[in-house]
C-alpha cells in the first residue's frame, strides 16, 4: 500500500456512514415522527414542531386502559405465524422437489408460480371469500390462514434459488448414504438455507401482519378483530384521534420489531459464526 | 392439477347459484330464551367518545330488554356496505345496519332492506311521532320507511373567535352568508392566517357538503323527478362563490385533513365542516383557543339549506323473531333515551325536536355545549339529503366529488364546464 | 440422480393451495367478467364483452393502466440495485454499526401502514408540515405534495420505494450471508481491491437473486403502491395515482360492480400474458442468433 493510499480508507469509511446513514434517516423519519408523535397531548398533536413538549403518557394510557392491545396482536400473531408456516413449509418442499426431485417440472412450476403473482388479489379476493364461506370458515383461525396460503407462489421464487445454490456433492453424497429424500432436506438442506427461510418467513410475517381487507371480511367479531382492523378504530366519523392512534402503532409494532431482530440475527449469523467480525 | 382446478371452479360457481334460503319460526320473545342479533355499526369499537357511547347504548338496551341479546360489530366507517354486502352474498346478513346516508340508496338496491313500519306493525306511528320528519321521509324504500335516523350531523360553521378578534372582527356577529364568509376571511388572511376553509372535497367521498351548498344556492343536485341537476345554473352558482375563495387566497387548496390540522393548530379562521367532529375540535382547542360555531351560511337570497349526513338504522333479517327483536332495539335506540344518550356521549344531534328543551333530557347539556347550538336550531329545516337514481348511485357521488368538486374548488377548473361534463356522465350511469 | 421417485408428496401442498385459492377463483372471476353482478343480487346472464367495453368508454382505465407502468418502471431501481447496494455496503463492514442501519433500514417494512400514512400526510401537509418548513429555510415556496396532480404520483412512488428498498435489502442479506468469507479473505490477501470482490465474488453471488428480484418487482410494483394509493390519495387528485390494482378495488368494493372490476382484473392478466410472450420471444430469437 502506498502511504498516499493511507486517507482512503477513513474517507471510505466516513462516506460509508454517510450513504448508510442518510438512508437510515430517510427511511426512519416516518417512525420517528410517529413515536414522537404518540408523546403529544391533544393540543399539541398538530402543532407543526415534531418535537412532543410538554410530552405526556397520556396516549399510552388511554390505549392500554380501553383498547384490547393484547387480544388483538394474539389474534395477528396467530394469523400471521399461520401463514408463514404455512407458506415455509409448501415452499421448501417444493424447492427440494423442484431442485433435487424433478428438476425437469422446475420451468413449468416456476411458471404457474409468476402467473399466480400476477393475478390481482383485489380481483379473487370475492371467489375466496365466497369459497372460505362456503367451507364453514368464517370467524375461524382456518378461515384467516388456508386462503392466504395462495400467495405461497412468492416464497417458492426466493426460496428455489436458495435450495437450487446447496452443493449438489453434499446432497449426492447423502443419498449415497442411504437418507431418504426427506433426511436429506432435514440435515443437508434446511441447514444450508437457514437464513433465507428466515428472511422470506418474516416478510411473509409482516405481509400478513399488515392485511386488511381479508381478516376484516373473514373475522367480524370484535374478539377476531385483528391489529389493522383496530387501529382502524382511532378513525371514526367524528375525527382521527393522532396521538392514541400513533401510540396503538409503536405498541403493535413492537412484536414485529422483536421477531425482526431475533430473526436478524440469525439471518447474518452465518459469517458471524464463522468469526470473522472485524 | 386438472380436476383439482375443476373442483375450485365448480364449488365456486355452485355459490353464486345457490339462493339463500332462510326458515322462519315465529316465537314470543322472553327473557328465557333470548333471540340473539347482529348489530354492524361504525361507531361500535370506535376508540373515544363514539365507541363509549354505543357502549352505553347497548348497557341500556340489555338492561331494560333481556329478551334480546345484540352481538355487536365493529366495522369501519367506510367498510360497512362492504361488509354487509359480503356478508350477504355468504348467506349470513347482519340484523340491524348503521348505514350512511350517502349509501341508503344502494343499500335499499342491493341488500334484504325489511320495511321497519311493517315490521312495528301498530306501534309505529305513536314511535315516529316526534322524530324529525325530513329524517323519516329520506328512509323510504318504496313508499314505506325502511331506514330509521340514527347519528345524524348536519355541517355547521365552527370559527376561531381569537382571529376574529385579531383581524378586527366581532367573535360574537359571525357570518350568516357567503359574502358576508368572504368579508371576514379576507380581514383575517390580511392579519396573517389562513381565512374559511369549506370542507366540501369530503375525505371519504361523500357529497353532502356539497349538496348543503348546492340547495343553499337555491338548486339541488337531483330534481324532484330524479333527474341530475349537477350542472343547473344554481349549482354552477354555489359552487363558483366557494371557488372565488381559493382564487382570491381566502381559502387554502389542501385536502380536509390538511385543513383539519390548520384549524385544530389555532391558524385557520373558518372552517366549514360537519358537526360530527365537533368534540375532536373541541379537545384540539381547550386551553389553545376560543372555538365557537355558527349556522351554515346562505348562498344568495334565500335561507341556507344545508343537508345532513352520518347514518340511518336498517334492519336486513328475514327470519320473524329476529325482525321483531331488531325492531325492538331500533325503537330503543330511536327512542327520547336512546337519542339522548347519542347526543350526550357522542355528540350526534338529538332528532326529536322536545328533546332539547326538556329537563328530563337534554336541557341540562344543552345549557352548558353551546357548540351545538347553531346547528340544532337548522336541523329543523333541513334539506333531505339526496340519492342519484340508477344503478350506481356511489359512484355517480364520487364522480361528482373527484371529477368536479376537487377540481373546481381547489384547482381553479371551470364550474359551467366540469360540471356540465360530470353531469353528463352522471346521466349516463343512472340511465337518464 | 436416484431419488426422482416420489415428488409427488412434495409438490401437493404447492399445487392444492394455487388451485383452490388462486387458480380457480381466477377461473371465477373471468367467468363473472362476462356477466354483471353486484353481490347480492342474482347475476345476471351473459353479458359479453359489456363489461370490457365500459372499461374503455372513459379514459380513467387507461390512464390508470398507464400509470401503474410508470410507477413500475420507477420502482425497479428501488426492488434492485438500491438494496442491492446497501446490503453490499452492509456485508463489507460487519459490526455494530452495520445491526444498527440494518435496523432503521428494515423500519418502513414494520410501521403499520395507516400509520406510515398518517406520518406522511403530516409531514407533507402543504400549510404546515414539516417537509414546507423546511424549503421554506432554504426560500422554496410551499409545495402541496400530494394534492398537486403535478407531484402527487412521484411522492407516492417515493412513499412506496421505501418500503421495496427494505424488503429486497432483507433478501440481499439473506443471499450475502452465504457467501463464503474465507473466499474473501484469501482474496484480500492477493491483494484485490474493494471493488473487485464485489464484481467477481458478489457479483456472480448475487445475481440470481438480483434477476429474481427484478422480475417479482415488475409483477408485483403495482400491488405494493395499492397499499399507499389507498390509505393516502384514494387515486387523486385528479386521478393521477390511480393504478388498475386500485381501480378493480374501487370498481369491486366501492362500486360493487363485480363484472367491470373481474374484466379489469382479466385485462390485468393478459397484459402479463403478453408481456411474458414477447419476452420469450426475444429470448428465442436472441438464443438462436447464437
Amino acid at each position: 500500500m502506498h502511504p498516499t493510499d493511507r486517507l482512503r480508507p477513513a474517507v471510505a469509511h466516513a462516506l460509508w456512514h454517510l450513504v448508510l446513514a442518510g438512508a437510515s434517516l430517510a427511511m426512519a423519519f416516518p417512525m420517528l415522527w410517529s413515536l414522537l408523535t404518540s408523546f403529544k397531548g391533544p393540543q399539541d398533536v398538530f402543532s407543526p414542531s415534531p418535537l412532543p413538549w410538554p410530552a405526556t403518557l397520556d396516549n399510552y394510557a388511554a390505549v392500554l386502559s380501553s383498547w384490547p392491545v393484547g387480544m388483538l396482536v394474539g389474534n395477528t400473531f396467530i394469523m400471521s405465524a399461520g401463514v408463514a408456516a404455512g407458506q415455509l413449509v409448501i415452499a421448501v418442499l417444493a424447492g427440494f422437489a423442484l431442485v433435487v426431485l424433478a428438476p425437469r417440472m422446475r420451468p413449468a412450476v416456476l411458471s404457474a408460480c409468476t402467473i399466480a403473482l400476477a393475478v390481482p388479489p383485489q380481483a379473487i379476493i370475492i371467489p375466496q371469500f365466497l369459497l372460505t364461506t362456503r367451507l364453514g370458515w368464517q370467524n375461524s383461525e382456518l378461515g384467516l390462514i388456508v386462503p392466504q396460503l395462495g400467495t405461497s407462489a412468492l416464497a417458492v421464487l426466493l426460496l428455489v434459488e436458495h435450495v437450487a445454490a446447496v452443493p449438489a456433492a453434499q446432497i449426492e453424497a447423502a443419498a449415497l448414504q442411504g437418507a431418504r429424500p426427506i433426511e436429506t432436506l432435514w440435515h443437508v438442506v434446511l441447514p444450508a438455507i437457514r437464513p433465507a427461510i428466515l428472511a422470506v418467513g418474516i416478510l411473509v410475517f409482516i405481509t400478513t401482519w399488515n392485511e386488511y381487507l381479508w381478516p376484516l371480511l373473514i373475522a367480524p367479531r370484535s374478539h377476531d378483530a385483528t391489529v389493522q382492523i383496530g387501529l382502524a378504530q382511532f378513525q371514526g366519523e367524528g375525527g382521527t384521534d393522532y396521538g392514541a392512534l400513533m401510540a396503538a402503532s409503536v405498541l403493535t409494532s413492537l412484536p414485529i420489531v422483536v421477531v425482526y431482530i431475533i430473526a436478524s440475527r440469525r439471518i447474518i449469523d452465518s459469517f458471524i459464526k464463522a468469526g470473522l467480525r472485524p | 392439477m386438472k380436476p383439482l382446478k375443476l373442483v375450485g371452479t365448480l364449488g365456486a360457481l355452485s355459490l353464486v347459484l345457490t339462493a339463500v334460503s332462510c326458515s322462519s319460526t315465529p316465537s314470543a320473545l322472553s327473557p328465557a330464551n333470548p333471540v340473539t342479533i347482529t348489530f354492524s355499526s361504525y361507531t361500535y369499537g370506535v376508540q373515544g367518545a363514539a365507541g363509549t357511547g354505543t357502549q352505553k347504548l347497548l348497557d341500556a338496551f340489555a338492561a331494560a330488554h333481556p329478551e334480546v341479546k345484540v352481538v355487536p360489530q365493529s366495522i369501519p366507517t367506510a367498510d360497512v356496505l362492504t361488509k354487509a354486502k359480503t356478508d350477504t352474498a355468504a348467506g349470513n346478513p347482519p340484523d340491524v345496519v348503521q348505514i350512511g346516508y350517502s349509501k341508503l340508496a344502494e343499500a335499499f338496491q342491493t341488500l334484504p332492506v325489511q320495511s321497519l313500519e311493517q315490521i312495528a306493525g301498530n306501534e309505529w306511528k305513536d314511535h315516529v311521532s316526534g322524530i324529525n320528519q325530513a329524517l323519516v321521509n329520506t328512509g323510504k324504500k318504496d313508499g314505506r320507511v325502511a331506514a330509521l335516523p340514527f347519528t345524524v350531523s348536519i355541517p355547521t360553521l365552527f370559527y376561531n373567535a381569537d382571529l376574529f378578534r385579531k383581524a378586527g372582527l366581532d367573535p360574537n356577529r359571525p357570518p350568516t352568508s357567503i359574502d358576508e364568509v368572504r368579508t371576514d376571511a379576507a380581514a383575517i388572511t390580511a392579519s396573517g392566517h389562513k381565512g374559511a376553509y369549506f370542507g366540501v372535497v369530503d375525505s371519504g367521498k361523500s357529497d353532502y357538503l356539497t349538496q348543503s351548498v348546492i340547495d343553499s344556492a337555491g338548486g339541488s343536485t337531483v330534481g324532484t323527478d330524479g333527474s341530475v341537476t349537477v350542472d343547473s345554473p344554481e349549482a354552477v352558482r354555489g359552487l363558483s362563490s366557494v371557488q372565488s375563495l381559493t382564487r382570491d387566497g381566502l381559502q387554502p387548496a389542501v385536502g380536509l385533513d390538511d385543513a383539519t390540522a390548520s384549524f385544530s393548530s389555532g391558524d385557520l379562521g373558518m372552517f366549514v365542516v360537519s358537526t360530527a367532529v365537533a368534540g375532536s375540535l373541541q379537545k384540539a382547542a381547550a386551553g389553545k383557543f376560543d372555538l365557537r360555531s355558527a349556522a351554515f351560511p346562505s348562498f344568495g337570497a334565500g335561507k341556507a339549506a344545508p343537508t345532513f349526513s352520518g347514518a340511518g338504522l336498517i334492519v336486513l333479517s328475514q327470519d320473524q323473531a329476529k325482525q321483531k327483536a331488531a325492531w325492538e332495539f331500533v325503537k330503543f335506540l330511536t327512542s327520547a333515551e336512546g337519542y339522548s344518550i347519542v347526543t350526550k356521549n357522542i355528540g350526534y344531534l338529538p332528532l326529536r325536536a322536545d328533546l332539547a328543551d326538556d329537563p328530563k333530557y337534554l336541557k341540562d347539556y344543552f345549557a352548558s355545549n353551546r357548540l351545538l347550538l347553531p346547528p340544532l336550531g337548522q336541523l329543523a329545516e333541513v334539506s333531505p339529503y339526496r340519492n342519484f337514481s340508477g344503478q350506481n348511485p356511489n359512484q355517480a357521488v364520487v364522480i361528482l366529488q373527484d371529477d368536479a368538486v376537487a377540481p373546481i374548488v381547489l384547482r381553479g377548473a371551470d364550474p359551467q364546464k366540469t360540471l356540465s361534463a360530470v353531469a353528463g356522465r352522471i346521466r349516463e350511469l343512472s340511465g337518464k | 440422480m436416484t431419488q426422482k421417485a416420489g415428488w409427488r408428496p412434495y409438490l401437493a401442498p404447492l399445487i392444492l393451495a394455487l388451485a383452490v385459492w388462486v387458480y380457480g377463483p381466477a377461473v371465477f372471476t373471468a367467468v363473472l367478467s362476462v356477466m354483471k353482478w353486484n353481490l347480492t343480487t342474482p347475476p345476471s346472464g351473459l353479458v359479453g364483452l359489456d363489461n370490457y367495453a365500459s372499461l374503455f368508454r372513459h379514459p380513467e382505465f387507461a390512464r390508470a393502466a398507464g400509470q401503474t407502468i410508470l410507477s413500475a418502471l420507477a420502482l425497479l431501481p428501488f426492488a434492485t440495485i438500491i438494496p442491492l447496494v446497501l446490503a453490499v455496503m452492509l456485508w463489507q463492514r460487519p459490526g455494530r454499526a452495520s445491526v444498527v442501519y440494518r435496523a432503521l433500514l428494515f423500519v418502513p417494512v414494520v410501521v403499520a401502514p395507516v400509520a406510515v400514512a398518517t406520518a406522511w400526510k403530516f409531514l407533507l401537509n402543504p400549510l404546515q408540515g414539516l417537509m414546507n418548513r423546511i424549503l421554506e429555510v432554504f426560500g422554496i415556496p410551499p409545495v402541496n405534495w400530494l394534492g398537486d396532480p403535478g407531484t402527487a404520483l412521484l411522492v407516492l412512488v417515493a412513499i412506496t420505494a421505501a418500503k421495496v428498498v427494505a424488503f429486497n435489502l432483507v433478501l440481499y442479506t439473506a443471499t450475502l450471508s452465504g457467501i463464503d468469507r474465507a473466499l474473501v479473505s484469501a482474496a484480500e490477501l492477493e491483494g484485490a481491491t474493494r471493488w473487485e470482490i464485489s464484481r467477481f465474488i458478489v457479483g456472480p453471488h448475487v445475481a440470481r437473486t438480483t434477476v429474481v428480484l427484478a422480475l417479482l418487482s415488475v409483477v408485483l410494483a403495482g400491488q405494493w403502491t395499492f397499499t399507499s394509493v389507498s390509505v393516502l390519495t384514494q387515486g387523486g387528485p385528479d386521478g393521477v395515482t390511480d393504478s388498475v390494482y386500485y381501480r378493480i378495488y374501487a370498481l369491486g368494493f366501492q362500486f360493487f360492480d363485480t363484472g367491470a372490476a373481474s374484466a379489469a382484473g382479466v385485462l390485468v392478466l393478459l397484459a402479463f400474458a403478453v408481456l411474458a410472450t414477447a419476452w420469450s420471444v426475444v429470448r428465442r430469437s436472441r438464443r438462436a442468433s447464437h
